[in-house]
């Protein structure tokens, strides 16, 4: 009697966790360990090779790759590179908030009106959308063309092929991503608590900076660490708008892929621009960042 | 060639002539039973209309690959299996290279009947001597576009460019070996130096240009001095044709130092299964009228003279599409350097873009 129950009850649990684990979270990690861990490990070791004179890659271990990062000019284009994408993220959050608030706090279709603006960039291309500014800003673009029209300028105005051509393109790639976050941030802010500091006699900027601001502070870090990353990378941003004049890392690294034919310089420098991703957002967590909310 | 095309839209490219070639094929091949031909050529270089003329006439069934820098085809040349490959299509530079590693086959002299119709002047090139590897298709030199209403000044070298009065003007090609080498026959020296001490006196030099680059691009350097954008352009022949085709005040110039200049060529890599249809091949390019037909869709340099007879007087007129011989006898190679050579020039670059 006693042995059939614990028979019948067999049935309903598994003897060990192992299988079903394994089922569950075997194709995720294979698709892992495929598609991210080799070919992170293949960067890793290619960034120690050296090239021989046809310029193929030969598995001669040398550091010689990362001594050259430390070159000056390098070192200044990371400088620059930092530099773009600070103030990208520091325009993205000023323009950002402000709009972010106004979306969480209408209602009904003027919201989704809202929401929408910021997403439907989104169906085109990127690409296609930067050449759109550099016709737009061009010489004999639309935008000079207006304002001669109106008798603002004489002359053309020189706009495009500068930094801050630049950091306007990536402030227009990357404005979603810093819009999003914070408003599911503001969005989840309670009304309450505005009130009650209202009522405690806080003025309004005092409202805003005591209370507002930190209980948001997730969401602007969150955007920052989403507009800050990329910024670095988008060189194809840097190519069309920059003109070659503003590169940042991934320039870096195109160009030893591409003309260059060096890979495992561009290798690693690819190392090095993991890791200053991965020291950023360790400093994200440190500062109380949500890693959740960086996925979403 | 340095041709670097984005990405997304090279993919979409590639695929036209592809699907276009494959439909041709097909129907050849049921047609007559002549064998076939790999081809891995240039993106965009070879006109569609003549790959399947040729399947026409002779029932050799054609597929094309195609591939967007010289450094790409020598890794897939290298990564397939020997035998892929029936023709490939390297630059001067790049046929030193693949001769060096024996890489190529010996073409039949016997067999290219046409070879005459080749300009004295791209024949017995330094990089293959007795074109005993190669035959030239298409080429062109690095000139200089001048939007002429806006430089009233006369340029007649790539020394003028350096002039401080043309400070943010100036649209150049996104390379290195280009730009520095403009630079280096600017000082008249060669573009193929490799002594520290004088790359030094070229980073000088190059440096003192910064102030006048407006725009680095491969891409279409065309459409920053079609637009007006840049005033001043150094750029291949051809973007120049065309950048004039669409803008009558541009003007192109080439340098009194003498030009940078590429050749294109037909080649046979080692072990290819289709020896004598790659000999026919060939030969059917080097005609006076494929050369036309390539000529009329491609403002390249054509070095088919035959060919160049044959087109109307505008175009033998227009110095940007016929260059004329005296550019490309005083024109250079460039050549592979060693890899510490190419370490300074790329830091060399870097230093200027930075």
């Amino acid at each position: 009697m006693r042995e059939k129950k614990s028979g019948g009850l067999s049935r309903h649990t598994f003897r060990s966790n192992t299988l079903p684990a394994l089922c569950m979270t075997g194709p995720v990690t294979v698709w892992l360990i495929i598609f991210v861990a080799v070919p992170l490990l293949y960067v890793a070791v290619m960034s120690f090779c050296s090239i021989d004179q046809n310029y193929n890659v030969v598995f001669r271990f040398t550091a010689e790759n990362y001594r050259r990062l430390a070159d000056t000019n390098y070192i200044q284009i990371y400088g620059q590179s930092l530099l773009i994408a600070a103030l990208t993220t520091a325009i993205c959050i000023l323009i950002g908030y402000p709009f972010s608030f106004l979306i969480a706090r209408t209602k009904g279709r003027k919201k989704g009106l809202l929401y929408m603006l910021v997403i439907i960039p989104f169906w085109t291309n990127s690409l296609i959308r930067i050449y759109g500014w550099r016709t737009f800003l061009g010489t004999s673009g639309w935008l000079n063309r207006g304002l001669e029209a109106l008798g603002l300028i004489d002359e053309p105005l020189d706009l495009l092929f500068h930094r801050g051509t630049t950091v306007l393109g990536m402030v227009y790639c990357l404005f979603p991503f810093m819009v999003l976050p914070l408003y599911t941030a503001i969005e989840k802010l309670d009304r309450s608590m505005i009130e009650a500091s209202e009522d405690l006699g806080a003025r309004r900027a005092a409202t805003f900076v005591r209370v507002v601001l930190p209980l948001t502070a997730g969401g602007i870090f969150s955007g920052s660490i989403m507009v800050f990353i990329p910024c670095l990378g988008y060189f194809f941003v840097s190519d069309i708008l920059g003109g070659g004049n503003a590169d940042v890392i991934g320039n870096l690294i195109e160009r030893q892929f591409q003309s260059g034919n060096n890979w495992p310089l561009g290798a690693a420098l690819s190392i090095t621009l993991i890791l200053i991703t991965l020291l950023l957002v360790k400093l994200y967590q440190k500062c109380g960042g949500d890693m959740e909310s960086l996925g979403g | 060639m340095k041709k670097r095309v984005i990405a997304v839209l090279m993919a979409a490219m590639a695929a036209l002539p592809l699907s276009a070639c494959g439909g041709g094929a097909s129907t050849a091949s049921a047609a007559g039973n002549a064998g076939e031909l790999n081809l891995f050529i240039w993106t965009e270089y070879v006109p569609d209309a003549v790959i399947e003329q040729f399947e026409e006439e002779t029932g050799i069934q054609v597929n094309v690959s195609t591939f967007s820098s010289n450094e790409d085809m020598l890794a897939k040349v290298r990564s397939e299996e020997e035998g892929a490959y029936d023709i490939v299509q390297p630059s001067d530079y790049m046929v030193q290279q693949m001769i060096a590693n024996d890489m190529l086959e010996e073409l039949d002299q016997e067999q290219l009947t046409n070879l005459g119709n080749i300009g004295e002047a791209y024949l017995d090139p330094s990089y293959d001597p007795g074109n005993v590897y190669s035959v030239p298709y298409l080429g062109g030199v690095v000139a200089i576009g001048v939007n002429t209403d806006r430089i009233t000044d006369e340029i007649t070298g790539y020394d003028d460019l350096f002039n401080p009065a043309y400070a943010d003007t100036t649209v150049v090609l996104d390379d290195t070996r280009a730009i520095i080498g403009v630079t280096e026959r600017s000082m008249g020296l060669s573009m193929n130096e490799s002594d520290p001490d004088t790359l030094a006196e070229v980073q000088t030099k190059l440096l003192s240009w910064k102030p006048n680059i407006k725009l680095y691009d491969s891409d279409s350097p065309k459409s920053a001095l079609i637009s007006g954008d840049c005033t001043i352009g150094v750029a291949w022949s051809a973007e120049i044709a065309l950048a004039m085709d669409e803008n009558p005040a541009i003007e192109i110039v080439y340098p009194e130092e003498g030009a940078y200049k590429f050749i294109d060529n037909w080649t046979v890599p080692k072990g290819a299964k289709n020896y004598d249809n790659a000999m026919k091949f060939i030969n059917y390019m080097l005609e006076a009228e494929t050369g036309q037909a390539v000529a009329q869709e491609f403002p390249y340099l054509n070095p088919n003279a035959a060919a160049i007879e044959l087109m109307d007087e505008e175009y033998r007129n227009n110095i940007a599409k016929n260059v004329p011989q005296e550019v490309i006898e005083n024109a250079e190679f460039v050549e592979n350097l060693d890899t510490d050579t190419l370490a300074i020039l790329d830091q060399m670059w870097t230093e200027l873009k930075k």
